[in-house]
């Protein structure tokens, strides 16, 4: 046939065996360089992002970081996409070094995989990357066969000429690029939207055989010769640090190596974990006592941002304005302020911290193997411990048990111990907190008080709107050189309160920017998942001040918003709001970044309990173009699953500067019987992508208190609704 | 010495009878499929078969499971074919993944139990495991895909 004889053709003008492949090097901008990679020689460059190989293999690098939000398939997709790939011929290959190339253009080009950015960030670069590779194949096989590059075209994995003739791309690879112009970025066509048959399309991700098999590898499983075990005791109290330690017993148990004193911490290390546990209950240790974090409980936490919400002692950061909210208030017919309480929260992901460490033998570089959301920052982190250079730094980024925020930090400490003992016993060591280090030594959400003022008119419209929220700045915590360069505005504690999607004339959100009493960090949704809460639920309460349903009320706000007026129809025809006659049901409309998303639960109450359980969940999304459909629902229901426990059960408790949790039987999180039916729909929209992993929380808890006041009358304030809390609100 | 059979194969582990199952499993023996997620019965990323019952396994001693049978997610099927692994991979469940071995584990121990399960059985049985990513609904259908098809 045509494509057995064109082969033979091309083998027989000899040119098929001139080189291994070809290397493409994409910036954020888009292809950079291509070189042929010539048969048994070194790489021409050091960094081949996309190589096609005289086989047919394509290798895609995938920038990010896996923690089960699936972009390690929805990446290497949108490139392949436009490349025209056999989907099947594309090998992934993990970026494993803060190579800056290929930065995440959503966080200024740094290594960061967080806030739902990845397809965001890379869809418009890795789309461009992918035609211009293209547009290469095409110039190359329009050299070979002598015909202009306009009478081709692709077809998956092959250019294919007028008469049908296809040439793989691996023959196309092996013919080498000499002569072959790159296109600009910009120069070289994109595919429309209805010529994808990747993206849109549910392709299976590529990592679910491995992770339903017990195949996938992830930091707490990597296994090296030699490699000894560490438990670690932390500190009881941020800011102190151990002054003497009693060890005898321990430093005598078999199989212990060495007992190893860290900053705020004592490493025992051992031959097994087991060894190591058991030593680590003898340690005698006596702490500093001197820490300031001793002094903070979080009740009188709670006082003192509620103090500071009411009248703050410095001006508040302005994080989103329009018109003049206080004016509109003060001239409403009705005002309304309410405060809304939230408390510390914990990610609870399954696998806990967990990092091995291999140090050379010069101490000056090290191999290390974590679950970290950036390969940025675990670089930093190793130069930073070892006093380094970038050179002597070795990553292996591995698949992790869950992020949700939880490895994001500019220090990673787990991976700073994991150095520290490797270093110490000159061999590799394995650090494994235990669940209960994990929560006790937890960065959190912030406790957050938001005090909520509003207006309505005479005839049921809103007047001015006024969202403040008083909680520390995360980002001066977890990561204080980003906020000398953002500062004050800080999205990770803010996000959400700028309620984007409401028109709204009169309108302030500020940030009462308050001391930090506990260790903080971005959590899934970031501030949504607590100012997405005060603010629907406050939207009801000034629906009912108004006399209106709370449908209605919003649908006139989003008037301008065609796209979120679609989504809150989409909800009430899902949810048959119209007719939901005496059902306990709440609608919210909340959002995260640019995605958004109108959700209606339906929920059930035991008054004697006082606990709450969800009997169903209706959510209509948008989040632009959907690279994996399948998956954004996958996405979309299990941030939903996480809003539950987020509104029902999660709370962490600081008394005397230590949590007081300690693992999964006082820090509940949802399970199976507590998850109702989730009904999905995601608006077809042909717009740039805006995210899916965090979409599916910020609407879950200010939906269920608007359920709670409709079957109760009451209100709920206080995230989260526990038994005790709905019981005294029943009772009021 | 600990005398047991795993995966259908006899071992010998000569860790202290004392020590925990789980971490015999991993770092003894080598097979890193059944994961720690909270030592406390609380989560089931531990979940393996002793004698055909799901078991945390984080809750044993090794000494406990002497002349016991112990399947872990490796010994389910030999090349990942069990139907619950299909079904599994047809209704893409794992998001993160870290607690699926669990998972499936439990669901193989309740499909050996009642070979078609209600859903409400299901839900109930399985709520002894936890998934921090949601996975719940899907990992009912895929129980309920793996019965029909057993
Ligand atoms: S590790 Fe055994 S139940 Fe959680
Ligand atoms: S898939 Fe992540 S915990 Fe279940």
């Amino acid at each position: 046939m045509a494509h057995r004889s064109t082969h033979a053709t091309l083998c027989r003008r000899g040119f098929l065996k001139a080189s291994a492949g070809l290397s493409f090097v994409v910036g954020a901008g888009g292809l950079l360089s291509v070189d042929a990679q010539a048969a048994g020689s070194e790489m021409l460059k050091v960094n081949p992002w996309m190589t096609i190989r005289a086989d047919g293999k394509i290798s895609i690098i995938f920038p990010s970081t896996e923690m089960g939000q699936s972009s390690y398939s929805t990446l290497p997709q949108i490139l392949a996409e436009e490349l025209d790939a056999d989907w099947g011929d594309v090998v992934i290959e993990q970026l494993n070094e803060d190579d800056r190339t290929f930065g995440n253009p959503a966080f200024g080009g740094v290594l960061y995989t967080a806030g739902s950015t990845g397809v965001e960030g890379y869809f418009d670069p890795m789309r461009k990357a992918g035609a211009q590779a293209r547009d290469v194949l095409l110039q190359i096989a329009a050299r070979e066969i002598g015909v202009d590059k306009k009478t081709l075209m692709t077809a998956p994995s092959a250019v294919v000429t007028q008469d049908g003739t296809r040439i793989s791309y691996g023959d196309l690879a092996a013919a080498g690029a000499e002569g072959i112009q790159i296109p600009g970025a910009d120069d070289v066509p994109l595919k429309p939207v209805d010529a994808f048959r990747i993206i849109g399309h549910d392709i299976p991700r590529r990592d679910v055989p491995a992770k339903s098999t017990g195949k996938a590898v992830y930091a707490i499983d990597v296994t090296l010769p030699d490699m000894a075990y560490a438990c670690i005791q932390r500190a009881p109290v941020e800011g102190e640090r151990p002054v003497a330690v009693q060890d005898d017993e321990a430093r005598a148990m078999p199989g212990v190596l060495d007992i190893v004193a860290l900053p705020d911490a004592v490493a025992v290390v051992a031959e097994t974990y087991w060894s190591a546990l058991l030593a680590r209950g003898t340690l005698d240790i006596t702490w500093s006592e001197t820490s300031p974090f001793r002094a903070h409980g979080s009740e009188a936490t709670m006082a003192l941002y509620a103090a500071e919400a009411e009248s703050p002692s410095e001006t508040p950061a302005v994080w989103a304005k329009k018109g003049d909210a206080s004016a509109a208030i003060s001239g409403a017919d009705t005002r309304l302020t309410q405060t809304y309480l939230s408390d510390y929260a914990y990610h609870a992901q399954i696998e806990p911290m967990a990092a091995v460490a291999h140090v050379d033998a010069d101490g000056k570089g090290a191999e290390v193997w974590a679950g970290t959301q950036t390969q940025s920052w675990t670089t930093n982190t190793v130069m930073d411990v070892l006093e380094t250079t970038r050179d002597r730094v070795r990553l292996n980024m591995m698949t992790m048990g869950g992020g949700f925020g939880r490895r994001t930090a500019f220090v990673q400490d787990y991976v700073r111990d994991a150095l520290l003992c490797s270093k110490s016993v000159g061999r590799p060591v394995k650090v494994i907190w235990t669940r209960e280090d994990d929560v006790k030594n937890g960065v959190f959400r912030p406790l957050a008080v938001q005090r909520m003022s509003g207006g309505v008119s005479t005839d049921g419209m809103l007047q001015g709107f006024h969202h403040r929220v008083a909680t520390p700045t995360v980002i001066g915590f977890f990561n204080p050189g980003r906020w000398n360069a953002v500062k004050p505005n800080d999205v990770i504690s803010m996000r959400g309160a700028e309620s984007k999607f409401y028109s709204i004339p009169d309108f302030l959100a500020d940030h009462v920017i308050t001391e930090r009493q506990a260790r903080l960090s971005p959590y899934r949704g970031i501030g949504a998942a607590y100012t997405g809460f005060a603010a629907e639920a406050f939207m009801d309460e000034l629906a009912e001040a108004a006399g209106r349903d709370p449908l209605d009320f919003r649908l006139d706000l989003v008037e301008d918003n065609l796209r979120g007026r679609h989504l809150l129809g989409k909800v009430a025809e899902m949810s048959d709001w119209r007719n939901r006659g005496d059902r306990a049901m709440g609608l919210a409309f909340a959002g995260y970044h640019s995605s958004m998303a109108a959700g209606v639960v339906e929920i059930a109450l035991d008054r004697n309990s006082g606990e709450i359980s969800l009997k169903h969940i209706w959510v209509a999304a948008d989040a632009g173009l959907i690279v994996s459909p399948d998956n954004a629902h996958n996405q979309i229901e299990g941030a939903a699953v996480f809003g539950i426990s987020c509104a029902l059960t999660e709370r962490i408790d600081i008394e005397a500067g230590e949590v007081v949790q300690n693992n999964y039987w006082d820090y509940e999180i949802t399970r199976a019987h507590q998850v109702p039916p989730i009904d999905v729909y995601m608006a077809q929209v042909n717009a740039h992508p805006t995210g899916v992993g965090e979409l599916g929380l910020p609407f879950v808890p200010p939906a269920i208190a608007n359920a709670f006041h409709a079957l109760t009358g009451k209100r709920l304030r206080h995230m989260p609704f526990t038994p005790d809390r709905v019981l005294e609100v029943l009772n009021s | 010495m600990t005398k047991f059979t795993l995966n259908g194969q006899p071992v010998e582990v000569d860790n202290p009878p004392e020590e925990l199952l789980l971490l015999v499993i991993r770092d003894g023996v080598g097979l890193k499929g059944t994961k720690y997620g909270c030592g406390a019965a609380m989560c089931g990323a531990c979940t393996v078969h002793v004698n055909g019952e799901a078991s945390f396994a984080c809750q044993l001693t090794v000494g406990d499971v002497e002349g016991a049978t112990v399947t872990t997610i490796e010994g389910l099927s030999s090349d990942g074919t069990h139907p619950l692994q299909k079904a599994w991979i047809d209704e893409q469940v794992p998001q993160c993944g870290y607690c699926q071995s669990g998972q499936i584990m439990r669901a193989a121990a309740l499909l050996s139990e009642i070979s078609n399960p209600s859903r409400a059985e299901i839900v109930d049985y399985m709520s002894a495991n936890l998934c921090r990513c949601g996975t719940y609904n899907r990992i009912f259908k895929a129980v309920e895909r793996a019965a029909r098809e057993v």
